[in-house]
């Protein structure tokens, strides 16, 4: 049976001016990613990787191109419509977990929810990712680890199409990173929904149902994973 | 509650100073937007139900004499309802201390009180008959005078007992002042005693007829015209004056003091509003670049543009709203307490103390809009901020040279830590801008309160030190031949003595005119100094007259012009006298003539109305029993009266100065905090390469140091041109404030605004003392 693609970039190009130069951040990128697909997106720093996950969040517009989010053309959007995109079905995970210093982690989950109409409960998603018991805790009195644990909260209790992670781990140690990337892989079965990750980091892709690799704004290889390997048993 | 409103609470809470100190601003501009505007519709409100009680007189006339059947013809004329016939004068008062004089104007009062200026409450009128007195609240309560004592009055050269029925107010002397060139209320000094009619006239001589008339009218839009009738009709009774009630003493005393609440409920609390304005512009602009990330993270999670700047404005509107609760609050505290003073110092019986929402309503909305303005212009950044940049760090503030650097004169002598303040100055230009703008404002508040003090003083020794040097003005009951000054001078060992003639007339210029009294000196007068309005003495002339400033003004003409003198006197013609200069003088107004002159061409030769005398005796006592006395003004006594004015005074310039003082600490204190917030990692920078506390204190502290200066720089003009509309604003016939701007002004204000900066500076002291330079090197990440 023919799938239909959740995602589906076409002919995506980023071109900044900075100053008297052009930089082209993104040249002329196409790939699908299917509804409950892990998806890694691999590539050095200043590959294009960040500004091709911020196209499809929502957060930027490309030069040229188009992104399809669920049949829908998401490029196309003003502003008030890439507003109502980012919140209703997108959910983002940053690498500096950049929650709300004066809000607890609850607060921090519910800040996100209370805008969106069909969101998971909130205690439900605390018991996630394990943080019952701190939900009552300030961002200054978690670890990092818990700290982006919050954060997937956050993207996950808005009940997103997707969940878009900006390197998750690249502020943590390997073994909280690694269990963030259980969470993640966790969250992307239990609940089918679709997790992109961008990291530099090579070893995360062998987690991945798809591989992207970007060098300089293109795409050099894109790989899908018959058997992709438990996060714990990734090793870097 | 909302997650985002309750990030913006915690968000207040961990910045109480700052949002505290923008609260109390708009809270004291409230406060007084409130208690002045609430007194001066109080004061408005029962001082018009008190007029209308009473039936308090459109017009009032004083003249020679008008026999009784001639007011019916009055009150014929269109336009009239009442018409009251009265007999006036002003007697000596027989007291036990000899020093000193008093003086007390018996007022006759037909049967029952008549139909206008009743008295309040109008049951004292009952009993009014012969031999009894009906006395003027204020009076009896200075001079402690109950209903039952005797008042021994001088009437017409001889003593009377009168019988005090009983203590009234009137609408007419809600201020209680002699005339106009009392300048204060002596409350002790003079009174008013009404007496039945019958009594006056016939103690007078005055049978069947009367020397004052109180009209009333059916619309007040007719009084000019009426009165304009009234001159020409009463002409052959001889007109002294037509007071209109706009002219009458104790209302035109009393709305020139509602006329300075006025100005100053519109204008302080504006001032106030503007600063706090700046100062939410500062925070907020300041509030939102620290909060670049997570305003980036909420337009990530879907916020709208609108729904993160509402976030923001919400900020500025909570202080609004707080500061505009407790303002109101406290402006109806305030208000309750004014209405009490006034009524110290007005006597109005029906003051109701009511709390009108309208101005409630005009604070809450007035208020909102600032903040909401100040808000937005603080945190209109919030729209241009892109989530997708607001994650990389920004980019380091671009150093640029400024313009001082390229005039290397100025910069290559300047230190390296000057040159460091300069930059960081110009670094944030716009909120230097504001910063100037409201330190110069604070300034300039400071300048009035001094100006006030300066010139109240300065015109007080000026008009009685320089321009009028006697020490006493005998005022004769009634104009008498001048040798009197020799039985006079009989009586006073020592002293030198001068006549004077002066008699109210009615001097205009086309359809402008003024109703002032002409006073006639010897030319080689030894107690008066003319100085022209380039501040040259000048001499009198032969012929022609002088006229002081505010006459020249009212009645548009300058020196060379010819101004017409009405005269009452039956028989004298009306003249045209020269304007032979304009002079300054500072209270009351009137012009001055060669006594010959005056005495040839108004009123009758070799007659006198008046001594001016220089004495170091005793004259009080040793005139006390003269006849034909009327009163007594002595220099000392208008010295104490002024002085003990002058202590009510010194409060509200010590409220001013304070006033003043908060805006200078607010700003300050909120810059400072921001500017070591803003600049921790840099400040950081400079504890671990060695600087210690003290002396990135003091690079903060130059910093401020030269705002400080550049916003007085600024504040002089600006403090002057508010002197100028004040002072403009204040001058009257009673008093004009002399426009001398002095270098002593600007200092003290300065004093005292460099004295709360460094207040606010070291209050904002302890923000360094708080910084952890490690944690602030770390990171920029929360």
């Amino acid at each position: 049976m023919e799938r239909t693609p959740q995602i589906k970039v076409e002919n995506l190009s980023k071109v900044y001016q900075m100053g008297e130069v052009q930089v082209k951040a993104l040249d002329d990128v196409s790939f699908e990613i299917y509804e409950g697909e892990f998806v890694v997106i691999l590539g050095p720093s200043g590959s294009g990787k960040s500004t091709l996950l911020n196209i499809m969040g929502g957060m930027d517009l490309p030069t040229s191109g188009r992104v399809l989010i669920a049949e829908e053309e998401i490029t196309k959007y003003n502003d008030t419509k890439l507003t109502a995109y980012r919140r209703d079905k997108v959910g983002f995970v940053f690498q500096f977990y950049n929650l709300m210093a004066n809000l607890t982690a609850r607060e921090n989950v519910e800040l996100a929810a209370e805008i969106c109409k069909d969101t998971m409960d909130i205690d439900e998603v605390m018991a996630e990712v394990d943080l019952s018991e701190r939900k009552n805790h300030f961002p200054s009195q978690m670890s990092g680890g818990e700290q982006q644990r919050v954060a997937i909260a956050r993207a996950v209790a808005k009940n997103p199409l997707l969940i878009l992670c900006d390197e998750p781990t690249g502020a943590l140690d390997f073994k909280t990173g690694i269990l963030i990337l259980a969470l993640l892989r966790k969250i992307n079965k239990k609940l089918n929904k679709t997790v992109v990750v961008i990291t530099h980091n090579m070893a995360v892709g062998d987690m991945a149902d798809r591989v992207i690799k970007m060098r300089s704004g293109k795409i050099t290889e894109i790989k899908v994973n018959p058997e992709p390997i438990p996060p714990e048993r990734i090793e870097w | 509650m909302k997650k985002l409103d309750l990030r913006l609470l915690r968000m207040i809470k961990a910045s109480k100073g700052q949002f505290i100190s923008v609260v109390i601003i708009i809270m004291v501009g409230l406060s007084i937007f409130i208690s002045f505007s609430t007194t001066a519709v109080n004061m408005r409100n029962a001082i018009d139900y008190y007029y209308e009680e009473s039936k308090l007189s459109h017009i009032h006339v004083q003249l020679m004499r008008i026999p009784q059947n001639a007011l019916n013809e009055i009150e014929s004329m269109e336009g009239v309802t009442d018409v009251q016939g009265r007999i006036s004068f002003d007697v000596p008062l027989k007291i036990d201390d000899k020093g000193e004089k008093v003086t007390i104007r018996i007022i006759s009062m037909p049967e029952g009180g008549g139909k206008v200026n009743r008295l309040y409450p109008g049951e004292t009128m009952d009993g009014l008959n012969q031999g009894k007195t009906i006395l003027i609240r204020q009076f009896a309560q200075a001079r402690n005078i109950k209903p039952g004592d005797i008042i021994q009055p001088y009437i017409n050269g001889r003593e009377h007992s009168l019988k005090v029925a009983d203590v009234a107010s009137s609408s007419e002397f809600v201020y209680l002042m002699e005339n106009e060139q009392t300048m204060m209320p002596a409350n002790e000094r003079f009174g008013v005693a009404y007496v039945a009619e019958e009594f006056a006239q016939s103690v007078y001589g005055f049978g069947g007829s009367y020397n004052e008339l109180l009209i009333r009218v059916k619309d007040e839009d007719m009084i000019d015209d009426i009165a304009r009738k009234l001159e020409e009709r009463l002409d052959k009774y001889g007109v002294k004056r037509i007071v209109k009630r706009e002219d009458q003493l104790s209302n035109k005393i009393l709305s020139q003091e509602l006329l300075g609440l006025d100005i100053m409920a519109a204008a302080i609390p504006v001032l106030f509003l503007i600063v706090a304005g700046i100062i939410i512009v500062i925070v907020l602009s300041r509030i939102v670049s620290n909060d670049r990330m997570s305003i980036g993270v909420l337009k990530a999670l879907g916020y709208s543009n609108g729904q993160v700047l509402l976030h923001y404005l919400k900020y500025a509107l909570i202080i609004g709203i707080t500061g505009s609760v407790l303002g109101i609050i406290v402006g109806l505290v305030i208000a309750g307490a004014m209405s009490e003073i006034y009524a110290m110092f007005f006597e109005i019986p029906l003051l109701k103390v009511e709390i009108h929402y309208i101005y409630i309503i005009y604070s809450i909305v007035l208020t909102s809009l600032f903040c909401m303005v100040s808000g937005f212009m603080g945190a209109r950044r919030v729209l241009g901020i892109m989530p997708a940049d607001s994650m990389r760090p920004e980019p380091p503030k671009s150093g640029k040279h400024i313009f001082i650097e390229n005039i290397s004169f100025i910069w290559s002598r300047l230190s390296f830590s000057w040159k460091m303040v300069i930059r960081n100055i110009m670094r944030t230009k716009r909120r230097f801008v504001f910063l100037v703008m409201g330190l110069a404002m604070a300034f300039a508040i400071n300048t009035i309160p001094i100006f006030m003090w300066d010139n109240a003083t300065g015109m007080f020794y000026i008009q009685y030190g320089k321009f009028q040097k006697m020490d006493y003005i005998i005022g004769l009951a009634k104009p008498m031949n001048e040798n009197v000054i020799y039985d006079v001078k009989g009586l006073l060992k020592v002293g030198k003595l001068e006549p004077r003639v002066e008699y109210p007339f009615e001097i205009s210029n086309g359809l402008k005119k003024l109703n002032a009294n002409i006073v006639g000196v010897p030319r080689n007068t030894m107690f008066y100094e003319f100085r022209n309005e380039y501040d040259e003495e000048v001499i009198l002339p032969y012929k022609g007259i002088f006229i002081t400033e505010y006459m020249a003004k009212a009645l548009n003409v300058k020196k060379g012009d010819y101004v017409r003198v009405r005269n009452f006197i039956p028989g004298k013609d009306d003249m045209y006298f020269e304007v032979k200069e304009v002079i300054k003088q500072y209270l009351g107004v009137n012009a001055y003539m060669d006594i010959e002159h005056m005495r040839e061409k108004l009123t009758e030769k070799n007659m006198i109305t008046a001594i001016s005398v220089a004495s170091k005796d005793d004259v009080k006592t040793k005139l006390e029993d003269i006849r034909n006395i009327s009163f007594v003004n002595s220099r000392e006594d208008m010295t104490k009266a002024f002085e003990e004015y002058m202590d009510v005074m010194l409060l509200s310039i010590n409220i001013m100065i304070l006033f003043g003082g908060i805006l200078g600490f607010a700003l300050i204190y909120n810059s400072t905090i921001i500017s070591i917030s803003e600049r921790r990692m840099e400040l950081a920078a400079l504890r671990v390469m060695g600087f210690d506390k003290r002396e990135i204190f003091w690079m903060l502290a130059k910093e401020n140091f030269v705002i400080t200066v550049i916003s007085i720089l600024l504040g002089i003009p600006m403090g002057t041109g508010m002197i100028y509309s004040i002072a403009d604003a204040f001058n009257t016939e009673i008093y004009s404030l002399p426009m001398i701007i002095t270098t002593r002004i600007f200092i003290l204000a300065g004093l005292s605004t460099v004295l709360f900066v460094s207040i606010a500076q070291l209050a904002a002291l302890k923000k360094i003392h708080n910084i952890n330079f490690i944690d602030a090197l770390k990171s920029r990440i929360s």
